[in-house]
């Protein structure tokens, strides 16, 4: 495989002018279930092998991709994106640059306990149909469950014209519990994602009935549960949402790409835009967690980067091209989801750094508001915007948990949300997702329980 | 170009197919697909990239004892590598699961035609003519307002075709182009930054309009730059496009598919013959539409598409079927099998879902509204509840109608509700029907929706 990377840099190079060049290839192999209810909708295993070339030439990306390995191909290949290059630069006012990055050879080699490639599909099938059987057979009020599963294993290798080579091995495991219950006319919905680099063993903790049972609850419990008030109140907010919080209502605004665009965050760096008690990281080097990795598709090592540190700004995630904007090193936050797409700033595990508050402590003082404990999707604006729809909350009735609420969603402005954070749990839990920009990234997030002085809780009519 | 032409897909899924019986399978199939795309890419204000993606694929479904197993490939040069797929299908079957509810590959039907579904104009298009459309796009923008940042968009064109053969003696090829332009904006002033607006524009044919696309997606954000909080109250809406797309994309489209039903996880479960819109609506899935976004010959099992009323006036008329949903309830597959080119199995997915356009301007619809409020997108409905169709989401960009204009854009505005209830208060349709992914639908004002401001 190097030789083949190798002659197709050196066409890049050497025939073109450009002054960049990289090819990323990839040998992968999958397999996928679907269980609805009790059926086994299809048991499907492929093949995905590809690579894409991406070029700077006068100052312009070309970017190709193909469906193959074969050496005249991706010669093809580099020499299309070079000729696309040239064609994007013509009217092109500031010409892109890339900030320097240390040349890297590497071979990473990923030793998991239990390789999925190694268990059989029965074997994963057993694990699925339990989580699907737990779900089912919880309550007479569950009335469906769809579980999906995914692995994905192989090899990626990387190589660039500045004297880097990687090969790394790639291993995700990933599965998805939604539940649906119905009494009457109500229907609930509940879903739970289970996501692991470490490897099969992932089921060792989280195990079907764990997971089956916890999903089926939330579904059974959320029957019960009233419509929130709407209207501004103060709000605990748990792990789970804390961190997708995190990630979407802060942490695309820090993609140092988005950043550019003009999200709220273009001025703010160095300054001040959280309580004291905010302090935020996206880090790709937490072990086994699903939004890690050792090196990211231009060849960085991943690391832990510090967002926000005591409430002020203090970094943001880039590529090399942003990196060199701001004058900054690159962070390992290019990611792209295989060779179909071309590296973009993406989020790896991002969290908010725990603190002092037990949960008895962050609710007691609070005479009316809201326990938002697992969230159902989240999104954000550039302008800092930010909706986060929930799917396990509770009403806080003088400092204790009362009665379940369901369809709660709350909204606002990201900074002036973050300012109100008057208070920080000492606990911690990452819990993994699926972040989309136009791509797929596995990605964790997490944090504390936190609570919001006041927030914004959209009601259901 | 694609590297297999039609004699040669059709004959790459007729040997997986024979193959694929010889080596065990009681019933087979084979879906190829192929597809180029080419991409002129703006960021932050020029244009800075060019790419193209080539991707094609073949996917087998083997049956073996009521069980099926899938399996995929792009390798598609190597004759052992296609084996392999087929034994992998094979293994997959073996290993699954019997279904008592699996009866059989569809069989074979003639194909309709279909129109304006292939410009071979946009095959013909290189990086260098695309480039010269998103100039004209960008410019466009850039004069309508200063005080605008074009932050990202583009000109794509794609080529793609699919090619279907089954134990059953379906076989069918079919191919289609694409053509889009697009752009997202900001605008800046005095340390305020606009929510990001989007314009595009899509079709079949060669037959768009970059400079429309430009000038509307910086005339939106400008209008978007001064904005006023709006106090709680019900109100009258009125939903573009985008946001009504946004809203029934995971409610009312799931709704319909015979797979929800069937599963006890649709509100509209025993509801044929009743009334669950207001009368104004009357919606069809169209697999065949003119120069429709999502239509082809046939569905993704070779099934022909065809055009099915899904809500008359009001009532609930069909549901939408690929062949395993419908022959659970000894009906035919309404040609609705989607795939995800060569990666998936079929799933039940609507092709364009087209409402019926009223015969109001959007000038008019607007005139008629008292009070209420413009929505160009929301945020957030993704979190909406599908089953109940209960939804919360932010209303961004959006504009108060006080007296039949727009009086101002608002900021931090909720809207609540369901979306099952909301058909119900549709009081009127406008005229200005456009394709957005699946959809097909004008303006739509909507009675008694609930706003949540301050």
């Amino acid at each position: 495989m190097k030789d083949v990377l190798a002659k197709v840099v050196d066409t890049a190079a050497q025939k073109f002018g450009a002054e960049y060049v990289e090819i990323r290839a990839q040998k992968l192999f999958k397999t996928m279930l679907t269980i609805k209810e009790e059926r086994v909708e299809a048991a499907k295993q492929g093949i995905e092998n590809g690579a894409a070339s991406r070029v700077l030439v006068n100052g312009a990306w070309g970017f190709a991709s193909v469906g193959t390995l074969d050496a005249e191909t991706l010669t093809n290949a580099v020499s299309d994106a070079c000729e696309m290059a040239k064609a994007a630069s013509q009217r092109l006012k500031t010409p892109i640059k890339i900030v320097e990055a240390k040349a890297v050879e590497d071979k990473v080699l990923i030793k998991p306990r239990k390789d999925p490639s190694e268990i059989s599909i029965d074997d994963k099938l057993n694990t699925t149909l339990t989580m699907s059987s737990t779900v089912l057979h919880y309550d007479d009020h569950i009335k469906g469950c769809t579980v999906d599963y995914l692995d994905s294993t192989g090899t990626t290798y990387f190589m660039n014209n500045g004297g880097t080579y990687i090969e790394q091995d790639e291993l995700y495991i990933w599965s998805r519990i939604l539940a649906t219950a119905k009494q009457a006319s109500v229907f609930t919905f509940s879903r739970e994602e289970i996501g692991s680099t470490a490897g099969y063993e992932i089921f060792d903790v989280e195990t079907p009935e764990i997971v089956g049972e916890r999903v089926a609850k939330r579904s059974v419990e959320q029957l019960k549960a009233k419509s929130p008030k709407g209207g501004t109140f103060p709000t605990v907010l748990g792990p789970n949402v804390v961190g997708v919080f995190v990630h979407e209502a802060f942490g695309h605004l820090a993609e140092a790409d988005l950043t550019l665009s003009g999200s709220i965050l273009s001025d703010k760096l160095g300054k001040k835009v959280a309580s004291d008690l905010v302090t935020f990281y996206d880090d790709g080097t937490k072990e086994g967690a699903f939004g890690s990795f050792k090196y990211d598709a231009e060849g960085v090592p991943a690391q832990k980067t510090l967002l926000v540190k005591d409430g002020v700004v203090v970094g943001l995630m880039h590529n090399r091209e942003t990196a060199q904007k701001f004058n900054a090193k690159p962070t390992g936050n290019a990611r792209a989801e295989n060779f179909r797409f071309e590296p973009i700033i993406r989020m790896r595990n991002t969290f908010m750094e725990p603190k002092d508050y037990s949960f008895e402590e962050l609710v007691e003082d609070i005479k009316f508001g809201y326990y938002l404990k697992s969230f159902r999707g989240g999104q954000a604006n550039l302008n800092g915007t930010f909706q986060v729809g929930i799917q396990e909350a509770y009403e806080i009735v003088n400092g204790e948990i009362g009665a379940p609420v369901r369809n709660a969603s709350i909204s606002g402005n990201t900074l002036e949300t973050l300012l109100k954070v008057d208070a920080v749990g000492k606990d911690f839990e990452l819990w993994p997702g699926r972040c989309g920009k136009g791509q797929i990234a596995f990605v964790c997030d997490g944090g504390p329980h936190t609570r919001v002085e006041e927030v914004l809780v959209g009601g259901s009519a | 170009m694609v590297a297999l032409n039609q004699e040669e897909t059709l004959s790459l899924a007729e040997k997986a197919v024979t193959l694929t019986l010889r080596k065990g399978a009681e019933a087979a199939e084979a879906f190829v697909y192929q597809g180029l795309t080419s991409t002129v890419s703006i960021e932050r204000g020029q244009i800075a990239k060019s790419s193209r993606i080539i991707d094609s694929g073949l996917g087998i479904r083997a049956i073996v004892n009521r069980t099926v197993g899938f399996s995929y490939t792009n390798i598609l040069r190597s004759k052992s590598g296609i084996e392999e797929t087929v034994l992998k299908a094979l293994s997959s079957a073996k290993a699954s699961r019997p279904d008592e509810d699996w009866h059989d590959l569809p069989a074979k039907k003639p194909f309709p035609s279909v129109e304006n579904t292939y410009d071979n104009e946009i095959v013909k298009l290189h990086s260098e003519d695309l480039v010269k459309v998103a100039s004209a796009m960008l410019n466009a923008a850039e004069e309508t307002d200063k005080r605008v940042f074009p932050i990202e968009g583009g000109v794509g064109t794609s080529y793609s075709s699919i090619a279907v053969a089954n134990s059953n003696g379906i076989e069918g090829f079919d191919h289609g182009t694409v053509v889009e332009c697009s752009l997202a904006t900001i605008a800046q002033e005095e340390g305020r930054v606009t929510p990001v607006c989007f314009e595009f524009n899509v079709e079949r044919r060669y037959d768009i309009n970059p400079e429309w696309v430009g000038k509307e997606a910086a005339r939106l954000a400008v209008s978007a730059l001064k904005t006023k909080r709006m106090k709680t109250k019900n109100t009258s809406v009125i939903f573009t496009q985008f946001a009504l797309q946004q809203l029934l994309n995971f409610t009312l489209i799931n709704a319909v598919k015979a797979d929800y039903v069937q599963r006890d996880q649709s509100a509209f479960k025993d509801k044929i013959g009743e009334k669950v819109a207001s009368e104004k609506v009357t919606i069809y899935d169209d697999g065949l539409l003119n120069g429709g976004l999502r239509t082809w010959k046939f569905d993704g099992e070779g099934v022909p598409h065809q055009r099915t009323l899904i809500i008359e006036k009001g009532v609930l008329r069909n549901l939408i079927y690929d062949s395993y949903t419908a022959k659970k309830e000894e009906k035919e597959s309404t040609g609705n099998a989607s795939r995800a080119g060569y990666l998936s199995t079929p799933n039940v997915e609507a092709t364009n879902f087209h409402f019926v356009s009223g015969n109001k301007s959007p000038e008019e619809l607007l005139r008629d509204v008292d009070e209420g409020l413009l929505v160009y997108y929301l945020q957030g409905a993704h979190s909406s509840n599908p089953a109940s169709g209960e939804f919360s989401v932010v209303a961004t960009p959006a504009w108060k109608i006080e007296n039949g204009t727009l009086a101002y854009a608002t900021k931090g505005t909720m809207l609540a509700g369901n979306i099952f209830q909301l058909l119900t208060n549709i009081s009127a349709l406008a005229n200005n029907e456009r394709k957005i992914g699946q959809l097909v639908a004008p303006w739509v004002l909507v009675e008694n929706v609930k706003v949540v401001g301050k």
